[in-house]
């Protein structure tokens, strides 16, 4: 969905808020999602899926503490900033538990919620352990 | 990063703090012959630009550390000798308000994520090379 500057803005306000597709819900990782960028890749080239989750996996980690860094530190303005990268890199690998836990973390007003940012982050927590779980499976699979 | 390998026109600046996503959309540029010159963070990117003006188009983030897309957009606008490069402004806020305030600042294209790899082909074919993209860049 790309739009030009020529584009009529309001008329593409339904297109941008359209709901993620139901059957993906609940799964860690939509590898229907992942594995559609396969079509990018080169007959002689390393396995781009592969390059793919190895650079989620060494990055989401330090997204995830720059979240609770932000969080001990009361600095909610950080917190929804870091919430808010590792939602964009989360949905668009199809990582959509995690991307969904980060639109919460970055939606919720902490100053008065503390009780809700322990469970969001316990949340994230559980969400990364199962999509990480599915990615090494993906991962393995596609080296054997 | 030395232009001695590529003509001017064919160098891309991508800024994006997202690794997986710097690797992906260098990708699909390198697939189409051209150079790609990546910053790791807003700050980066504005360095690069202080000094080196010689792109074909530029693909930002919104959201960065330091120094957010929507700044360098307006840096690029103002300096004469990069205000004619088409940038693509790429987000995972899907908010109607973020995408006016994209256009109206310059970019030339707004690509909200999640994306497919189809579309992400697309809009950088369209940056890269679509003669109506021209039209309206001029």
């Amino acid at each position: 969905m790309l739009f030009e500057r020529t584009t009529k803005i309001e008329s593409q306000e339904t297109k941008l808020l359209v709901p993620v597709p139901a059957g993906v819900v609940g799964d860690a990782v939509d590898m229907e999602l992942l594995n559609a960028f396969e079509e990018l890749q080169a007959d002689d080239e390393t396995d781009l899926i592969v390059e793919l989750i190895d650079l989620y996996l060494t990055d989401a980690p330090q997204r995830m503490l720059a979240i609770r860094e932000a969080a001990l530190a009361n600095d909610w303005l950080l917190l929804k900033r870091a919430a808010h990268n590792l939602k964009g890199s989360s949905a668009n690998l199809g990582i959509r538990q995690v991307a969904e836990t980060c639109r919460k973390l970055e939606g919720t007003e902490y100053e008065h919620s503390t009780e809700s940012l322990a469970d969001l982050l316990r949340q994230m927590d559980d969400e990364f352990s199962r999509a990480s779980e599915a990615l090494l499976s993906e991962r393995q699979r596609r080296l054997q | 990063m030395s232009s001695d390998k590529f003509p001017v026109s064919k160098r891309v600046l991508v800024a994006d703090d997202d690794p997986a996503m710097r690797h992906l959309i260098s990708t699909i540029i390198k697939r189409q012959e051209y150079e790609v010159v990546v910053a790791e963070d807003g700050r980066a990117a504005f360095r690069i630009l202080q000094s080196d003006s010689a792109f074909k188009a530029a693909i930002l983030d919104m959201t960065m550390p330091f120094l957010e897309g929507l700044d360098l957009i307006r840096y690029m606008r103002t300096e004469k000798r990069l205000m004619r490069i088409p940038i693509m402004m790429i987000t995972a806020e899907q908010d109607i308000k973020l995408m006016a305030s994209s256009f109206a600042a310059g970019a030339t294209a707004f690509l909200p994520k999640p994306f497919t790899p189809a579309q992400l082909q697309s809009a950088i074919r369209i940056l890269l090379g679509n003669r109506q993209l021209r039209k309206i860049a001029a």
